[in-house]
């Protein structure tokens, strides 16, 4: 009797327990407020501050304004530079020197107004940190000096007036607007840009639509619309970033309402093709991720400095089946090193076609037997998904036309560090444009011999890593674009000393709150919230 | 108990060592990692001088322990916070799920080792002791994406992910602590059988006790030695072990912390959050020692 009393009364509990969890749990997902938008990021920031992240953007991109903005092209036009900050501009006969006019009476969201000076001590200070982002200043005259600390100002940048100042460059770059449209050159106000700027919301203001009001670290990040704004309000109103690790939690809580717009780039393939394709195929976003996925052969390796073996590589690889069956066919073939979307692209220029007979051939032509030709494609251990297979992939085809390439893993640091000492034989990399100009990628990879060794390429031939070093000096616009094409042919055709493989799409879903969205032009993960269109 | 005490700080001091040497013997630089795809060498040379690394390990470690004993563990490299602050905030989320876990082990745990016990060979035995089974066998992911399925996405009873509120928690918790429950479980049945197998059970019985008395009162107490002393080494592994929990439900805890330094070479968060789980054991360790002592007179006298 006892005893059934007992568990009467344990029962009892457990029923009151279940109904107090569910009687609370139906409201369990994120109710949201009217003009937020709530998204998910897969890691936290480490930083609000440009001078130390070429990461971490989606604040800035918000936060703060800059002179020019990169903006897409409208129904499938190549993005266009447009200016923002800056009203007006006009440069020099000789390419050196840029005079710009700000906009009137903007203002920070402290309300302090913003002015040339705000502007100088912006690009004085990535020299000053010298951490992150300093290759723009770098190009400004007198940035050795700051960046040694042996001066306070830039001597190539003068402070007119308020809204007016000049910046006389090195050497002539007719990409330099498009460059200060980078997140990078984002513009603070001078006056809280001291040790709080980056880490402490309250201390970092700046211009642009939204103001940070909460940055928790690992948990969650806030924008508020910053009411000074000098454009008209946006759509969203707040936006809540949650940091949610997990491909799958960010999956459940799309489906579930608790996220207004999915990144799907972490996603598994069959899971946008079997759930967000089916399911959600009318809400689908896709933008090509304005860079490359692209193959490094390191020319100074026993047999990649052959270059018949390099072209046998090339032509042993099957990009079509790569995209049919590892993208989805959301990608499409690059044969340049420009990439489509970027204003000299070359939609003409020819790569090497599949062709397993003809890379045997070569092969047998440089005189290796099958087999012989023996190099390590090193995979970073942090590589996305797909990009993994395709390593395995590409091994496979390679070893089809008699190339030995082994697929080794690295930790990301050793990974690093490996191929910045030039001794990586080979391995798969994706350039993401960070601005729309060629020489973000052109000079990065064969601008100099150091970038050359420091990305493991090794490209011996010093003339053409001088032309390119030149061909952002080149005022004219035609001229500059005949130039890099002519570049580009010499470095795939002739030397194959890139072998492009594919440009993907970025893929998001938006939720049923979210009418519209333009994603950034380049396909970052961090969008612009101004182009978000909620329903409500 | 003072010798124990002087052993555990040796053993920190060698792990902190050791995870000392270990971080800078494997290839990789963080500051390489920090810049990213836009890294020069110049300025991975530089701000490594800067940031002390080229120094003899020997010279950081001592430096490294003389800050450490004044509570400075160092900024962390990629998030440019104190170590000691980005520990401070995510330990208490670690703390809850630990707890939280621990607490559902014990209580669902031991009920079902109870039941087992009492009805040995009976059907709740059978079914309580394939639930234990069905614990100690799948992994901690697997379970915590069954209940996020059903409780969070199907049900909508609880949240999916976050540390917003004590709901949250309660998924995670009952995840991380399912394995543990399948093992009390099994210890409580057996341990409580051997017992009821004694001698003085028989006499109590003798003395016409109930069988709840019996087993409450009596087995139970006794049994307890060896559960008590699983619950809390099982406590500081919780407390350690829970970084595919907070991954999957978005807790920011330490276990998370950890995955988050080794991905980006952060050495001073890895050694932080390393050394702080090794204290964790070890703590662990003294509290079971401590508890055994208490609970068994025969080892507080020396017996």
């Amino acid at each position: 009797m006892m005893q059934n009393r007992r568990i009467r009364r344990m029962a009892a509990l457990l029923a009151a327990a279940v109904m107090m969890i569910s009687m609370t749990g139906f409201a369990a997902a994120d109710e949201a407020a009217p003009g937020e938008l709530r998204l998910a990021i897969s890691r936290d920031i480490t930083t609000m501050d440009v001078a130390k992240t070429t990461d971490d953007y989606m604040i800035p991109m918000n936060v703060f304004d800059r002179l020019f903005e990169t903006r897409p092209g409208e129904n499938g036009a190549p993005a266009e530079v447009v200016k923002s900050l800056c009203s007006d501009y006009s440069v020099s006969a000789d390419g050196l020197t840029y005079d710009f006019t700000l906009l009137d009476g903007v203002v920070f969201s402290n309300g302090s107004a913003l002015t040339a000076s705000d502007v100088q001590f912006s690009f004085e200070r990535l020299l000053k940190i010298g951490n992150q982002n300093t290759d723009i200043p770098m190009e400004v005259a007198g940035s050795d000096a700051v960046m040694a600390k042996e001066a306070e100002t830039l001597s190539g940048f003068t402070v007119k007036d308020d809204t007016h100042f000049s910046i006389t460059l090195k050497t002539p770059n007719a990409g330099f607007p498009a460059e200060l449209s980078s997140p990078a050159m984002s513009i603070a106000d001078r006056e809280t840009m001291t040790d709080g700027f980056g880490t402490e919301p309250a201390e970092t203001i700046g211009s642009g639509p939204y103001i940070v009001t909460e940055w928790v670290s690992n948990d969650h990040y806030t924008l508020e619309y910053n009411p000074k704004y000098r454009g008209e309000a946006p759509s969203v109103k707040k936006v809540t970033a949650k940091v949610i690790p997990d491909a799958n939690t960010q999956n459940l809580m799309f489906q579930n309402g608790e996220l207004d717009l999915i990144d799907l780039r972490n996603q598994d393939g069959a899971v946008i093709q079997s759930i967000y394709k089916t399911m959600y195929a009318d809400r689908m976003v896709s933008v090509p991720n304005v860079g490359m996925i692209f193959m490094i052969l390191n020319e100074k390796q026993e047999y990649l400095q052959n270059v018949k073996v390099r072209k046998a590589i090339a032509m042993a690889i099957d990009r079509d089946t790569i995209i049919a069956t590892l993208y989805n066919g959301d990608a499409k073939k690059e044969n340049g090193i420009i990439p489509t979307g970027v204003w000299a692209h070359n939609n003409d220029l020819e790569g090497f076609n599949y062709d397993p007979e003809g890379a045997k051939a070569l092969l047998q032509e440089a005189g290796y037997a099958p087999g012989q030709v023996q190099f390590e494609m090193s995979m970073d251990s942090t590589a996305a998904g797909t990009l993994q297979l395709v390593y395995q992939a590409i091994s496979q085809m390679l070893e089809e036309a008699g190339i030995n390439a082994t697929v080794k893993t690295y930790d990301h640091a050793a990974w690093l560090e490996k191929r910045g000492s030039g001794a990586m034989d080979s391995f798969l990399g994706r350039w993401g444009m960070d601005y729309n100009d060629p020489a973000n990628i052109m000079y990065t990879f064969f601008g100099t011999v150091d970038n050359s060794t420091h990305r493991s390429v090794n490209y011996p031939d010093t003339d053409v890593i001088a032309r390119v070093a030149a061909a952002s000096a080149i005022v004219d616009d035609a001229e500059r674009m005949a130039e890099y094409q002519a570049l580009e042919k010499k470095l795939i055709q002739e030397d194959a000393a890139w072998v492009s493989l594919l440009e993907d799409m970025h893929l998001y879903c938006r939720g049923e709150r979210v009418k519209e969205f333009v994603p950034q032009w380049a396909g970052f993960t961090d969008l612009y919230v101004t182009d978000v269109t909620m329903n409500e | 108990m003072l010798k124990k005490l002087l052993q555990a700080l040796l053993v920190m001091l060698l792990v902190a060592l050791l995870i000392f040497v270990m971080l800078r013997i494997v290839p990789g630089n963080p500051v390489a990692v920090l810049m990213g795809e836009h890294g020069n060498q110049e300025t991975i040379d530089r701000m490594s001088k800067e940031m002390g690394l080229n120094e003899p390990v020997l010279t950081q470690f001592f430096r490294y322990i003389g800050n450490s004993l004044k509570g400075d563990f160092g900024t962390s490299i990629s998030m440019g916070k104190p170590v000691g602050q980005l520990m401070a905030a995510a330990f208490g989320n670690t703390l809850i799920l630990a707890l939280g876990a621990a607490l559902f082990a014990w209580v669902f745990g031991g009920i079902c080792g109870i039941i087992a016990a009492a009805k040995k060979g009976k059907i709740p035995d059978h079914l309580f002791m394939g639930f234990s089974l069905l614990g100690i066998s799948m992994p901690v992911f697997m379970v915590a994406m069954l209940l996020q399925y059903l409780f969070a996405y199907h049900l909508h009873w609880l949240p999916i992910s976050g540390n917003d509120s004590w709901r949250s928690f309660i998924l995670p918790a009952v995840a991380l602590g399912w394995n543990s429950a399948g093992s009390i479980a099994r210890l409580v049945r057996s341990t409580l059988l051997d017992t009821l197998e004694d001698d003085y059970i028989d006499t109590a019985r003798a003395k016409g006790l109930g069988r709840m008395a019996v087993l409450f009162r009596h087995a139970l107490r006794n049994a307890m030695l060896p559960i008590v002393t699983m619950m809390a080494l099982q406590l500081s592994a919780l407390l350690s072990g829970a970084v595919i929990t907070e991954t999957i439900f978005s807790i920011n805890g330490i276990g998370r912390l950890a995955v988050q330094a080794i991905g980006s070479r952060d050495i001073p968060l890895l050694q932080g959050t390393a050394l702080f789980t090794t204290a964790l054991v070890i703590l662990g360790n003294l509290a079971a020692d401590g508890l055994y002592r208490v609970l068994d007179p025969r080892i507080r006298k020396g017996a």
